[in-house]
């Protein structure tokens, strides 16, 4: 997928970059609002990540000008602003994401994912763990036909490190995925460990779950399948 | 402490109360003075009324001028009396003093004019009197005359000096609620209060514009702070990617792994200083809305179920006991959402294996109140005081982390006007008792 990465801060596009490329993604950069509307006006993305402020243009206007050139690019929002208005008024121009600086380049994927499942119905197949299950469309674990009682957090757990299968996940990453940031310490916090302490005992009364790996002072980790 | 307006009235009846007692004091010497003076006169016309008929019908037909007999003449009830009498001295009399005469064997004291003249050669003695107990009977008339007088100019005077005093100061207690009712700066009333008293309107005019002094130069460092905030934001964005992108490399050395974890989590402490900061000059400068009308109990219950598995897993047990019908107005349930979780969160942090935390609800006389309750270990009166303080010091046995969770919880309450106040015993726990305003 082609995705232009609207950036003014160089060297944060290009750890972007650097990122969506290991993840195969085909990426262009864009420094400032001038040159983004030309390359919208030209090139055909898929994904446009827009940084909102920058210094020559207001963000929002692209996504209008990109709108009336009928380009079909899903707009992700990036601010360090963090106003509910911006967001707001984004979504409403027709963004389809937002996120705020700083943000874990693994949540940028996800978003970015979560998006193209949405509008290109990709990446819905089921996640098979080990001897479990993952409907994303119904959201349900299954072991053996019969589904695994998960709350709401547990599920979303699972299913962001199975996303990112093979990738560690800090417990930062994770629980700003998840709980966004209604802690204002996250760093002390052990919510991540009880909540995977408390999956992996309901998992394991089902079937043992070595594909959950815990990386020692990391975080935690879904082995990738050619792994099993 | 006394009202200023009391003070004034008081004072004002007590300088009335001292003046009349000293008048008082004064009056009978004064009443004297003046009734004696009185009495001398008419005694002095009375004379002169006798000498003009003397000299008009001569002093035969009061005493023959060979007899040694005297005239003289009482009214009624002896009130007065007039006499006549021949004397035998050289030296003129001119008089008027008090001295007893015999009556009906009963003695009376008189005020007596005593005055020596010569008619065809002899010497006669005119003596013109007025009995004391008549005189003292109008003293006694006069004074009591004044008293009542003084008595009712007391009271009505200082009733309209109240009057006119509460009158006066009317603007002055309008601009002491002004004051009073405020908890921010920039909520001062600016519309001048209406007042006729030069004093006021000054006083008044000067706070207004302390007032908006203070709020800009507070708007200024909010702004500040917002602005450091989003300046730092940047560099730790390409920070944490740069790390992230180095932690994603495919067969990292475990002790690069580790150590570049290691630093992605004092990066993200950074980060979460950085946007708590952010989050409070946010909410003191009003930046979010207060729309939402929600229940007390869903949202509790809310964050109860967020926070059960940790609560669970540290063995502690959560009780509720909040009543159904307790909503809050013109709030933001996210930002109220946030205080509770920090509040409950905070107490499971500080609570050991098989405590337990209580929280309750219910409106009372006071308005609506929320307690959060724990059997923690308790708080010092030191760091009691020091509790909402951002960046506090850190007691180093706890571990609640950057301490600046109760600073942002202590920026919403006031945000919304809930006032917060914590009693604790060290030892056997924690209570953070959350007051909501009336209109909520």
């Amino acid at each position: 997928m082609n995705v232009l990465i609207v950036e003014d801060e160089k060297s944060l596009a290009r750890e972007i970059e650097k990122f969506l490329h290991s993840e195969n993604f085909l990426c262009d950069l864009a420094f400032t609002g001038t040159e983004a509307s030309e390359k919208i006006a030209i090139n055909l993305y898929d994904f446009v990540l827009l940084d909102l402020g920058l210094p020559d243009y207001d963000g929002l206007d692209l996504i209008t000008e990109a709108r009336k050139m009928n380009s079909e690019a899903s707009f992700i929002i990036i601010t360090a602003r963090g106003d509910v208005e911006d967001k707001v008024k984004g979504l409403d121009l027709g963004a389809d994401d937002y996120i705020a600086k700083p943000f874990a380049l693994i949540e940028l994927l996800s978003r970015i994912n979560a998006v193209a499942r949405r509008k290109f119905r990709v990446n819905t197949n089921n996640i098979s763990l080990g001897d479990f299950e993952m409907q994303l469309q119904s959201r349900k674990l299954m072991n053996n036909h019969h589904e695994v009682d998960l709350t709401k957090k547990e599920y979303d757990l699972l299913q962001y490190l199975a996303l990112n299968r093979g990738k560690v996940l800090t417990r930062h990453q994770l629980y700003e995925h998840i709980w966004g940031n209604i802690l204002d310490d996250q760093y002390d916090s052990n919510f991540i460990d009880v909540h995977i302490k408390n999956l992996r005992k309901k998992l394991n009364f089902h079937s043992p779950t070595p594909w959950l790996e815990t990386v020692r002072g990391v975080g935690y980790r879904i082995s990738s399948e050619e792994q099993d | 402490m006394l009202k200023l307006k009391t003070k004034l009235s008081l004072f004002n009846l007590l300088s009335k109360i001292i003046f009349t007692a000293l008048f008082l004091a004064l009056m009978p010497f004064l009443i004297q003075r003046i009734n004696l003076r009185q009495v001398d006169n008419d005694l002095i016309q009375k004379r002169e009324q006798v000498i003009e008929l003397i000299s008009e019908i001569g002093i035969e037909p009061f005493i023959s001028s060979d007899s040694s007999s005297s005239f003289g003449s009482y009214n009624i009830l002896k009130e007065e009396f007039i006499s006549l009498e021949k004397i035998n001295i050289t030296e003129d009399l001119n008089y008027i003093d008090v001295t007893p005469r015999l009556l009906d064997e009963e003695e009376t004291d008189y005020r007596v004019l005593n005055y020596s003249f010569i008619v065809d050669g002899q010497k006669y003695l005119l003596e013109v009197g007025t009995s004391l107990n008549s005189i003292l009977r109008t003293e006694k008339n006069i004074k009591r005359l004044m008293l009542l007088f003084l008595v009712s100019i007391i009271l009505i005077t200082s009733f309209a000096d109240l009057q006119y005093t509460r009158v006066v100061l009317i603007p002055l207690d309008k601009i002491r609620d002004k004051l009073k009712q405020i908890s921010d700066p920039g909520l001062f009333e600016k519309t001048p209060v209406k007042t006729s008293t030069s004093d006021f309107v000054l006083l008044d005019k000067a706070l207004i514009e302390l007032m908006n002094h203070i709020n800009l130069l507070f708007q200024k460092e909010k702004e500040i702070t917002v602005n450091i905030s989003h300046e730092l934001m940047t560099p730790v964005s390409v920070l944490r990617s740069k790390l992230e992108n180095i932690l994603l490399e495919k067969e990292l050395d475990p002790v690069v792994e580790k150590k570049t974890e290691e630093s992605l989590t004092t990066l993200h402490r950074l980060q979460s200083l950085v946007s708590s900061l952010l989050m409070i000059a946010r909410i003191e400068s009003h930046q979010y809305l207060r729309e939402d009308t929600f229940s007390l109990k869903d949202l509790l219950t809310e964050i109860i179920s967020e926070i059960s598995p940790v609560a669970d897993d540290a063995g502690i047990r959560v009780l509720t006991d909040i009543n159904d019908d307790l909503t809050v107005s013109k709030a933001n349930r996210s930002l109220i959402f946030s205080l509770f979780f920090n509040i409950v969160n905070n107490a499971i942090k500080n609570t050991s294996r098989g405590g337990e935390i209580r929280i309750k609800g219910k409106r009372t006389n006071k308005g609506l109140i929320l307690s959060i309750e724990d059997t923690g270990k308790g708080l010092s009166d030191r760091q009691k005081k020091m509790l909402f303080e951002r960046f506090r010091m850190k007691d180093p046995a706890s571990n609640d982390g950057t301490g600046i969770g109760l600073a942002i919880a202590k920026s919403i309450a006031d945000f919304h006007e809930i006032k917060i106040s914590v009693s604790s015993e060290p030892g056997k726990g924690t209570m953070f008792s959350f007051v909501f305003p009336e209109n909520s």
